[in-house]
C-alpha cells in the first residue's frame, strides 16, 4: 500500500522528466535495452525462420521498406533523418545494427514492435509472409550501398527531374514517387519481385473492390493497407483504370511453363470428389468483372494467396468468403499446380477478360 | 470351531498386544498433510479414486445440462453446433470413461480388502499408480473443452467422420491418445482385482462363501481384460491412420469403416456390462443387510453374473443392426441380446424374494435400490425392444435409445451407486449420511428422471434422431423437449442435495468410523484401523457377522491370524483361489513417490504426443519408464525363513513360479496382451473378407520374401529356447544365465527387424493400402511386446549383477520369462498370419 | 411403493397415446412395411408395461404384501419360474415374432418391378437418382417423389462419411456406408408429404440434414417425372433471363447443374428443377425466392458448415433475379 502510494505520489507530482531531448541517463538506457533484448530473444526462440534468399522476397522487402520504413531508419546513403533523430529511443541505423539481431529476432520486431519506443507494430500481423520478406530484406541491407538500395526499393521507376513549379507545387513526397509502379511496376515494366500481383490488364472492377477493402482493412496486408488508405475514392478509380488499361506483359521473373496436366485439370474441370470447383468456372471467360483474371499472373503470388486462405487467414472480404473453403479443400500439390498452370497462360489483349 | 484357529491368545498379555497393535499402526501410518500424495493404502486411494470419478461425474453432468438446456426450444441458439457437438461428445466420453469405469472400480479398490478379510489388495502402488494417471490424463482431456479443442465425433467416434480428412482439428487425437492412456489405467486396476479376489480371502472363505461384490468386480475384472484390448487396438489404429495415412478404415484404399464399428462395440458393449454388474453386486450386500435376511439363491446368482459376463461378449453387433449385414447374422445377434435378458431377470427375482424372506427397512439406501429396480427393469424392458431387429431399425439412433440407455445405465449403475454411498458411508466415515438429506435427493432424482427421460421413448417414436443440436418448430417435438429438460434440472437438483449433504455430513475417518449401523453381516464392518482388521479371521459362513457369534470380539482381541506384522513390513496372506487355505505371507510396499509420479509423466507423455511435442514426450516416456522401475526397484524383497502369522501357522514370505501372485498378475496381463493381438488378427482376416482382392494381389507379388519369415520364425525360436535355457542356469545357479538372456532378447530384437526390413524391400508400404497397414500393424504390435520385454530384460540383468536375483529369488525373472515366451508366440502367430494366410487363399 | 406402478403406467400411456401422429413419426404408418413395425411397436410396449407392472407388483408385496404372498415371492420357484422360465419363454417367441417380422419386411414385389431410386448421402444433403428402367436417369436432389402402392427400391451409397437414410413413416432405417451399397426396398401406400432425417451423427449440420418424401399417386407420379426428366425451362421474365445470366457467369455452374444451359456442376445439388421443391437448403425453410436469396448470402447462418461459400459479391437487384430465376426452376 505504501509503495502504491509513493508511485502515485510520485507521478503527481511531475517530478520525473518525459523530454525526449533530454535523454535517459546511461544505467537507465543500458538497461532499457537489456530488457528489450532479452524479451525479444526469449519470444523470438519459438520462431522457425524460413530459407530467406530469395531475391522475390528481397524485392518485395525493399519496396515496403522504402515508403514504411526509411523515413525513421534511413537509407544507406541517407541515414537517419533529422526528425527521426530525435525521437527517444533514437531508430537505429539499420546497416549497421541489423547484424546483432537473428532473424527471427528480427521478424519479431517487425512483426510486433516494441513497446515504449516509436518502433510500430505490423498493420496486419497474420500476414507472417510479408514480414518475412521485410527480414529478407533486412539481411541484405547491411550489404547494399545508395545505388544497389535504389535499384532494389524503386524498381525500375525513375525519379525524373521535376521542374520548380511541380516539387513546389505537388504534394508527392520524393521518397515515395510513383509508389504504385515502385512495386508492380507500370508502362510496359511489369512487377519487381515474383510476390507482387501484376495489375497489367487485370479487371477494372476488381481493382477497385480491392484497393477499398485494403483502404477499409478488411483485406489485410500490412504492405498495401497504409499505401491505400492515402487514397480517396476517385484516386482509386483512376488508378485501376490506369492499369486494366495496361497492355500485359511478359512475366518478369521467368514462371515456369504450365504444362503441368495436373494444374490445367484443376483449372479446367476441377475435382468433384473432393468438392473443388473448376477455377475457370468463376475466373474464366465470359465471367463477372468482379472476378480477378487469373492468366499470366504470378505463379508465386497465387499459390500465396491460395495458401493464406487455406490457412485460415479469413479476410472478411466477400472474395474470401468465397475462396477460403476452395482453398481449404486444395492440397499444397493442388496449389503449385493450379498456380503454374495458370502464370503459363498468356494474357489477352488489354480491356478486360481473357 | 474357530477356536482351533486361534492364537493361544489367553497365553498372551494385554500389554504385548498393545504393542502389537501399535506397531501395525506405525508400519501402515499415512504421510502427514500434503505427501498424502505418495500414499498408496486402498482406503486412502479408494477414497481418492470415488472422489474424482463422483467430480467427473458433476463436469459431464453439467454438460448434459447445457444440451438439454439447448434442446428446451427449436432453433435455440445458446450452444453454437460445433460447441454442442463438442459437448455431447465429451457429456458420453466423461460418462462412460472418466466416470462409470473408475467408480465401480474405485468402491472394489475401498471395499474389496475390508470385505475379503484381507489388509490391502496386493499391488497398492499399481493402484496407486492407476488413479494418478486417471486423474491426471482426465483433467487434462475435460480440460480441453476450455480451449475449443475437445473432440466432437460422438463418444463411439465413427470414421471416416473421424478421419483426418473429415475431423482435422485435434480435438480427435486428444480422445484417441487421452482415452488410450486412460483405458491402461482400468486394465492395471483390473489386473489388482483378479488376484485380489482370487488370492488374498480371509483364510477360510472358500469361493462359495465370498460376498457377492467380490464375484461382480471379480467378473468386472475379467471382462475389462477380453473387453479393453479390443477398444485400444482401435484407437491405435485410428491414431495411425489420421497420423501417417495407414488407411484402415478408409474404403477407397481397401479398408472399411465397419471394422472400427466391430472393434469398438465388440468393447462397447462388454463395458456396459462392466458398469452394470458391479452396482448389482452393491445391490447384492445392500438388500441382505436391508431386508435382514440372507441373499436368496446365492449360487443361481453366482451363475447369472458369470453368464451375464460371458454372454456379453456374443451381442455387439446389435449395435450395428442397420448397417446392412446379412439377416443370419442379425438373428443370430437379436436372440443372443435377449437371451441376456435371463439372468439378469434372475438376478431382479432374487432381490425381490430376499426382500419379501425378511423385512425391508426403508432407509435410503433402499430407497435407492427399490427406485433402480423399477428404472432398471424398465430400461431392460425397452432393451428386450431394441434387441427386436425390425424395432431397432425404427428405433436405432434416435432418442427411444438414448431414453433406454440412459434407464439402464442411470437406473442400473447410478442409483446403486448412491445406495452404495448411503450404506457405506458410515463405514469410511465417522458420520453417517443424512437420512432426510437423503430422501430429499432420492425423490428429486427419482421423479428428475423419469420426468427428464420417459418422454424421449415418445420423441424417438415421433422421429427424434440422436446427436442433433436443435430441431424445428413444426415437428411438434418443443413440449416434450422441454419437460424432459425441466426433468433434467430436477435431477441435477437431487444430486447437488446429495452434494450438500456429503459436505456437511461426510467426514473421512479410516481410523473410527460411525461403524455398523445397518447390522450388516459381512466383513467390511468389522472395527478397522488404517491396517484394516486387528487380526485376519478365519471365515466359515457367508455371514459372518450374524453367523459366527464373537467374531467382531475376537478379531479385536487379536485372537487370529496376523495379529502383529512379523516381518516388520506391511502384510497380506496369500491364500488359495478355490478354498482360500493360507500359502504364504505378502510384503506389501509402503507408501512412495515414484508411482504417482510415474502416472504424472506417462499422462504427459501421451498429451506431449498428442500435441505433437515430440522431443518433450519421449523424454516425459523415458522419465516414466524410470519411475517404473525405480517402483520396481524397491519390489522382490529378500527370501527370510518361514514366519509364525498366529494360530500356530508358519507360512513363508516368498514364493516364486505359478503360485506367485506376480506371475498370476504377468499372466493376466499377458490375456490383456492376447486379446489384443487377436483383436488385430480378427481385423486382418476380417479386412480380408471385405476386400479379398487385396490378398490375392498380395499371394501374386506382394506378400514379403519368405526367407525373410523363415529367418523371423528362426530366431524367435531360438530366443524361446535361450530363455528357457537361462532359466534352466538360474535354478542352478550356472553362469551362463546373463548371457542366455542377452541372447534372448537380441534374437527377438532382431527377429523384429528381419520382418520389418523384410516387408519394407518387397515394397510394401503401410499407407498404400488396408492390406499393407495391416501387416505393419502386426509389426507395431510385436514392438510394444519387444519394447517390454527388453526393458524388463535389462532390468533383471541389472538386479543379476546387484545380487537381487539368484535361483530363490527369482520373481523379477519369472516375470521376463513369462513376456518373453508371449513374445516369441506373438511373433510366430504375426508371421505366420502375415505369411501364411495370404498365400493359403491364393 | 404401491403407488409407483400406479404413478408410472398412467402417465407413460398418455405419453404414448398423445404422439402418435406426425410428418416424421414411426406410428403413424404410410406404408406396409412401417405399418408392421408400428404393430410390433404396440405390442412390444403392451408386453413391457405388464411385465413392469408383475415386477413391481412383485415387489410391492415384498415390501409390503400379507405373509402368504411374501412367503410365495420369496420362494425358489418364484425366482426360477419368473426370472429363467418366463422369460425364456417369452423371449423365443418374441424372437420368432422379430425373425418373422424381418423377412416380412422385405415387400413382396408381386412380380411388379421395383422402382430403382439410388440415393447418395453427402455433408450434408441428398443426391438422388431415379433409373427408371423406360427412360434414362433423371437427377435431383434433397427432396424424393415415389408413387404410391408400387414397390421402390432405394439403392444408398455415401460420398464421405457415414449416413443413414430414415423416413419412419415408411420403413425403418438403413445405413449409407463409403464403399458399400445397401438396399432398402419400401412400398408406400398413402399418398402424402413426409419427412425424413439423416440418423447417424454425420458432422456439424448433422441436425439439419433433412430429407422430404413425397408420395403421390402413379399418374401424378408419371407425370411429375416425365417434367423432372426435361431441361429447365427458359425463363419469361427478363428479370429471370438476367438471373440466369448472372448465374451463369457468377461461376454457379461450377458446382451444380441446370439441364439445358451449360452449368453442368457436379459437386453441389441439382437444381434443373429447384422452384418444384418444397424447401429450400433445408427442410425448415420454404421454397421462396426470399429464402433462395438468404441461402446465398447467409447459407452458412441457415445450415452451419455446409459445403456452399456464401456470395456476398451481388448487388441487391441482381441476387433478386437469380433468386428469381431459380424459384421459377419448376
Amino acid at each position: 500500500m505504501t509503495v502504491a502510494g509513493a508511485v502515485f505520489l510520485f507521478a503527481w507530482s511531475g517530478i520525473y522528466n518525459v523530454a525526449a531531448s533530454s535523454g535517459h541517463w546511461a544505467v537507465v538506457d543500458w538497461f532499457l535495452a537489456f530488457g528489450m533484448r532479452n524479451s525479444v530473444a526469449l519470444r523470438a526462440r519459438a520462431i522457425a525462420v524460413p530459407p530467406l534468399d530469395d531475391i522475390e522476397r528481397v524485392r518485395l522487402g525493399a519496396g515496403h521498406f522504402h515508403s514504411g520504413c526509411a523515413f525513421c531508419h534511413g537509407t544507406p546513403d541517407t541515414g537517419v533523418g533529422p526528425i527521426a533523430r530525435q525521437m527517444l529511443p533514437s531508430p537505429p541505423e539499420l546497416s549497421k545494427s541489423v547484424r546483432t539481431w537473428s532473424d527471427a529476432q528480427l521478424f519479431w520486431i517487425v512483426q510486433n514492435g516494441i513497446k515504449y519506443t516509436g518502433m510500430p507494430g505490423w498493420a496486419a500481423l497474420e500476414r507472417t509472409d510479408e514480414i518475412w520478406a521485410v527480414v529478407a530484406f533486412l539481411k541484405k541491407l547491411p550489404t547494399l550501398d545508395g545505388e544497389s538500395y535504389r535499384a532494389l526499393a524503386l524498381g525500375r521507376v525513375r525519379l525524373a527531374e521535376q521542374s520548380g513549379e511541380r516539387m513546389a507545387t505537388n504534394d508527392s513526397n520524393l521518397q515515395a514517387a510513383g509508389a504504385c509502379a515502385r512495386c508492380h511496376g507500370a508502362g510496359s515494366s511489369g512487377p519487381t519481385s515474383a510476390l507482387v500481383p501484376v495489375l497489367h490488364g487485370q479487371s477494372r472492377a476488381y481493382m477497385v473492390a480491392a484497393l477499398r477493402a485494403y483502404a477499409q482493412g478488411t483485406r489485410r496486408s500490412g504492405i498495401m493497407q497504409p499505401l491505400a488508405a492515402d487514397l480517396d475514392k476517385e484516386s482509386i478509380e483512376r488508378l485501376a483504370t490506369y492499369y486494366a488499361g495496361l497492355s500485359p506483359t511478359e512475366p518478369a521473373h521467368g514462371s515456369p511453363s504450365g504444362a503441368d496436366a495436373h494444374g490445367r485439370i484443376l483449372a479446367t474441370k476441377g475435382d468433384p470428389k473432393r468438392d473443388i470447383p473448376a477455377c475457370d468456372t468463376c475466373h474464366g471467360r465470359d465471367r463477372l468483372p468482379r472476378y480477378p483474371r487469373l492468366a499470366g499472373q504470378s505463379a508465386a503470388f497465387l499459390a500465396g494467396q491460395l495458401r493464406l486462405w487455406a490457412a485460415g487467414h479469413h479476410t472478411s472480404t466477400p472474395g474470401a468468403a468465397l475462396m477460403a473453403p476452395i482453398a481449404r479443400r486444395m492440397s499444397e500439390a493442388d496449389i503449385d499446380a493450379v498456380a503454374a498452370y495458370f502464370s503459363g497462360l498468356s494474357r489477352l489483349p488489354a480491356g478486360g477478360a481473357p | 470351531m474357530h477356536e482351533s484357529h486361534q492364537a493361544s491368545s489367553s497365553l498372551r498379555d494385554p500389554s504385548r498386544r498393545e504393542e502389537e497393535r501399535r506397531q501395525l499402526e506405525a508400519i501402515w501410518a499415512l504421510p502427514k498433510g500434503w505427501r498424502i500424495v505418495s500414499a498408496v493404502n486402498n482406503t486412502v486411494i479408494g477414497y481418492f479414486y470415488i472422489g474424482a470419478a463422483v467430480l467427473f461425474f458433476l463436469l459431464a453432468g453439467v454438460l448434459a445440462l447445457l444440451m438439454r438446456s439447448q434442446l428446451a426450444l427449436p432453433g435455440n441458439t445458446l450452444l453454437s453446433p460445433h460447441t454442442y457437438n463438442q459437448v455431447f461428445t465429451m457429456h458420453g466420453t466423461v460418462m462412460m470413461f472418466l466416470f462409470a469405469v473408475p467408480a465401480v472400480e474405485a468402491m472394489g479398490i475401498l471395499l474389496l480388502p475390508q470385505m475379503l478379510g484381507a489388509r490391502d489388495l496386493p499391488f497398492p502402488r499399481l493402484g496407486a499408480f492407476a488413479f494418478w494417471a486417471y486423474f491426471v490424463g482426465g483433467l487434462i482431456f475435460f480440460g480441453t473443452l476450455f480451449f475449443d479443442l475437445a473432440p466432437s465425433g460422438g463418444w463411439f467416434m465413427y470414421p471416416p467422420l473421424t478421419s483426418s480428412h473429415y475431423s482435422p482439428d485435434i480435438g480427435a487425437d486428444f480422445w484417441l491418445l487421452g482415452i488410450g492412456f486412460i483405458e491402461i489405467s482400468a486394465i492395471a486396476g483390473a489386473i489388482e482385482i483378479i488376484v485380489g479376489v482370487l488370492r488374498t480371502r480371509a483364510p477360510g472363505m472358500s469361493l462359495d462363501k465370498m460376498p457377492m461384490f467380490a464375484w461382480t468386480m471379480l467378473t468386472f475384472a475379467v471382462m475389462i481384460v477380453f473387453a479393453f484390448p479390443a477398444v485400444i487396438l482401435a484407437t491405435i489404429m485410428l491414431e495411425l491412420e489420421r497420423t501417417f495415412g495407414w488407411p484402415f478404415f478408409i474404403a477407397a484404399k481397401g479398408g472399411d469403416a465397419l471394422l472400427w464399428q466391430h472393434l469398438f462395440w465388440f468393447f462397447g458393449h462388454p463395458e456396459v456390462y462392466i458398469i452394470f454388474l458391479p452396482a448389482a453386486g452393491m445391490v447384492s450386500m445392500i438388500v441382505p443387510t436391508m431386508a435382514r435376511a440372507p441373499l436368496e439363491a446365492h449360487m443361481l446368482i453366482v451363475l447369472a453374473i458369470i453368464a451375464t459376463g460371458f454372454f456379453s461378449f456374443g451381442l455387439w453387433v446389435h449395435h450395428m443392426f442397420t448397417t446392412g449385414i446379412p439377416a443370419l447374422s442379425l438373428s443370430f445377434f437379436s436372440a443372443a441380446s435377449m437371451a441376456v435378458a435371463i439372468p439378469s431377470g434372475i438376478q431382479v427375482f432374487a432381490w425381490i424374494a430376499t426382500i419379501a424372506a425378511g423385512k425391508l427397512r426403508l432407509d435410503t439406501p433402499a430407497l435407492f435400490v427399490l427406485g433402480f429396480l423399477f428404472i432398471f427393469t424398465l430400461g431392460g424392458l425397452t432393451g428386450v425392444m431394441v434387441a427386436m431387429v425390425p424395432f431397432d431399425w425404427q428405433a436405432h439412433d434416435t432418442y427411444f435409445v438414448v431414453a433406454h440407455l440412459h434407464y439402464v445405465l442411470i437406473g442400473g449403475m447410478v442409483f446403486p451407486l448412491f445406495a452404495a454411498f448411503y450404506y457405506w458411508a458410515p463405514a469410511f466415515s465417522s458420520r453417517a449420511l443424512s437420512e432426510r438429506l437423503g430422501r430429499w435427493a432420492f425423490w428429486l432424482m427419482f421423479i428428475g428422471f423419469n420426468v427428464a427421460f420417459l418422454p424421449m421413448h415418445v420423441l424417438g417414436l415421433q422421429g427424434m434422431p440422436r446427436r442433433v443440436y436443435t430441431y424445428p418448430a413444426e415437428l411438434g417435438w418443443q413440449t416434450l423437449n422441454f419437460v424432459s429438460t425441466a426433468g433434467a434440472f430436477m435431477l441435477a437438483a437431487g444430486v447437488l442435495v446429495f452434494i450438500a449433504d456429503l459436505v456437511c455430513n461426510l467426514r473421512p475417518s479410516l481410523v473410527s468410523p460411525a461403524g455398523n449401523v445397518w447390522n450388516s453381516g459381512t466383513l467390511e464392518w468389522l472395527q478397522n484401523g488404517l491396517y484394516g482388521l486387528r487380526s485376519i479371521p478365519h471365515v466359515e459362513t457367508r455371514y459372518p457377522l450374524w453367523q459366527e457369534q464373537h467374531l467382531a470380539r475376537d478379531v479385536e482381541a487379536a485372537r487370529f491370524y496376523l495379529p502383529n506384522a512379523p516381518t516388520g513390513t506391511r502384510e497380506a496372506i496369500v491364500t488359495s483361489p478355490i478354498e482360500a487355505e493360507p500359502q504364504y505371507l505378502l510384503r506389501l510396499p509402503g507408501p512412495g513417490w515414484p508411482p504417482a509420479l510415474a502416472a504424472l509423466f506417462t499422462a504427459a507423455f501421451f498429451m506431449l504426443l498428442t500435441v505433437k511435442m515430440i522431443a518433450m514426450a519421449l523424454g516425459c516416456g523415458i522419465l516414466a519408464i524410470a519411475f517404473i522401475l525405480v517402483w520396481a526397484w524397491g519390489s522382490d524383497p529378500m527370501p527370510t525363513d518361514k514366519v509364525n502369522i498366529g494360530a500356530g501357522l508358519r507360512l513363508p514370505t516368498y514364493v516364486s513360479g505359478p503360485r506367485s501372485h506376480a506371475w498370476w498378475a504377468v499372466v493376466i496381463l499377458l490375456f490383456v496382451a492376447g486379446s489384443l493381438y487377436l483383436s488385430f488378427a480378427f481385423s486382418y482376416l476380417y479386412l480380408w473378407t471385405v476386400a479379398p482382392a487385396a490378398w490375392a494381389e498380395a499371394a501374386k507379388g506382394g506378400v514379403p520374401d519368405g526367407t525373410f519369415a523363415f529367418a523371423a520364425m528362426g530366431l524367435l525360436a531360438v530366443s524361446s529356447a535361450s530363455m528357457y535355457a537361462a532359466e534352466g542356469q538360474l535354478r542352478r545357479s550356472r553362469a551362463g544365465f546373463g548371457l542366455m538372456v542377452v541372447l534372448a532378447l537380441l534374437t527377438l530384437t532382431g527377429a523384429l527387424v528381419l520382418e520389418l526390413v523384410g516387408h519394407w524391400r518387397s515394397d510394401l508400404r503401410p499407407d498404400a493400402s488396408g492390406y499393407a497397414a495391416l501387416v505393419y500393424l502386426a509389426s507395431v504390435l510385436q514392438f510394444q511386446i519387444v519394447a517390454a520385454v527388453v526393458v524388463v530384460g535389462c532390468y533383471v540383468l541389472v538386479r543379476l549383477a546387484a545380487g537381487r536375483l539368484n535361483s530363490e529369488r527369482r520373481v523379477t525373472f519369472d516375470t521376463l520369462m513369462l513376456l518373453s515366451h508371449y513374445a516369441n508366440a506373438q511373433g510366430a502367430l504375426g508371421v505366420l498370419l502375415v505369411h501364411g494366410f495370404p498365400r493359403a487363399v491364393a | 411403493m404401491r403407488t409407483h406402478s400406479r404413478q408410472a403406467i398412467g402417465p407413460l400411456m398418455a405419453f404414448v397415446v398423445a404422439g402418435c401422429s406426425g410428418p416424421q413419426s414411426v406410428l403413424h404408418p404410410a406404408g406396409p412395411e412401417a405399418l408392421g413395425l408400428a404393430h410390433l411397436t404396440w405390442f412390444l410396449f403392451g408386453f413391457g408395461a405388464l411385465v413392469l407392472a408383475f415386477v413391481l407388483a412383485a415387489a410391492a408385496i415384498a415390501v409390503r404384501g400379507p405373509e402368504r404372498w411374501r412367503a410365495v415371492v420369496a420362494s425358489r420357484c418364484m425366482i426360477i419360474g419368473a426370472g429363467v422360465f418366463f422369460p425364456a419363454v417369452s423371449l423365443t417367441g418374441l424372437l420368432g415374432y422379430g425373425l418373422w417380422l424381418t423377412r416380412a419386411s422385405i415387400p413382396d414385389t408381386e412380380g411388379r418391378e421395383p422402382l430403382q431410386i439410388e440415393v447418395t448421402g453427402e455433408q450434408w444433403w441428398w443426391r438422388v437418382q431415379y433409373a427408371p428402367s423406360t427412360r434414362s436417369p433423371v437427377a435431383s436432389a434433397n427432396e424424393i417423389r415415389v408413387p404410391a402402392g408400387r414397390p421402390i427400391r432405394f439403392t444408398l451409397q455415401s460420398a464421405d462419411v457415414i449416413h443413414s437414410f430414415w423416413v419412419p413413416n415408411l420403413a425403418g432405417k438403413l445405413d449409407m456406408i463409403p464403399g458399400r451399397a445397401t438396399s432398402l426396398l419400401v412400398r408406400a401406400e398413402r399418398t402424402g408429404v413426409f419427412r425424413g432425417q439423416c440418423a447417424e451423427y454425420c458432422g456439424k449440420a448433422h441436425a439439419l440434414m433433412a430429407l422430404t418424401v413425397v408420395v403421390m399417386t402413379p399418374t401424378d407420379f408419371a407425370s411429375w417425372l416425365e417434367n423432372e426428366s426435361r431441361p429447365a425451362m427458359e425463363p419469361d421474365k427478363p428479370e429471370s433471363r438476367r438471373g440466369r445470366s448472372l448465374f451463369l457467369e457468377a461461376g454457379c455452374g461450377g458446382c451444380h447443374t441446370v439441364r439445358g444451359t451449360p452449368a453442368a456442376g457436379t459437386i453441389g445439388p441439382d437444381l434443373t428443377h429447384l422452384g418444384s421443391r418444397h424447401s429450400v437448403g433445408i427442410a425448415s425453410a420454404a421454397m421462396n425466392e426470399r429464402n433462395i436469396a438468404r441461402f446465398m448470402t447467409d447459407g452458412q447462418h441457415m445450415k452451419p458448415g455446409n459445403h456452399m461459400p456464401t456470395f456476398r459479391i451481388f448487388a441487391a437487384v441482381e441476387l433478386q433475379a437469380i433468386a428469381t430465376y431459380l424459384a421459377g426452376l419448376r
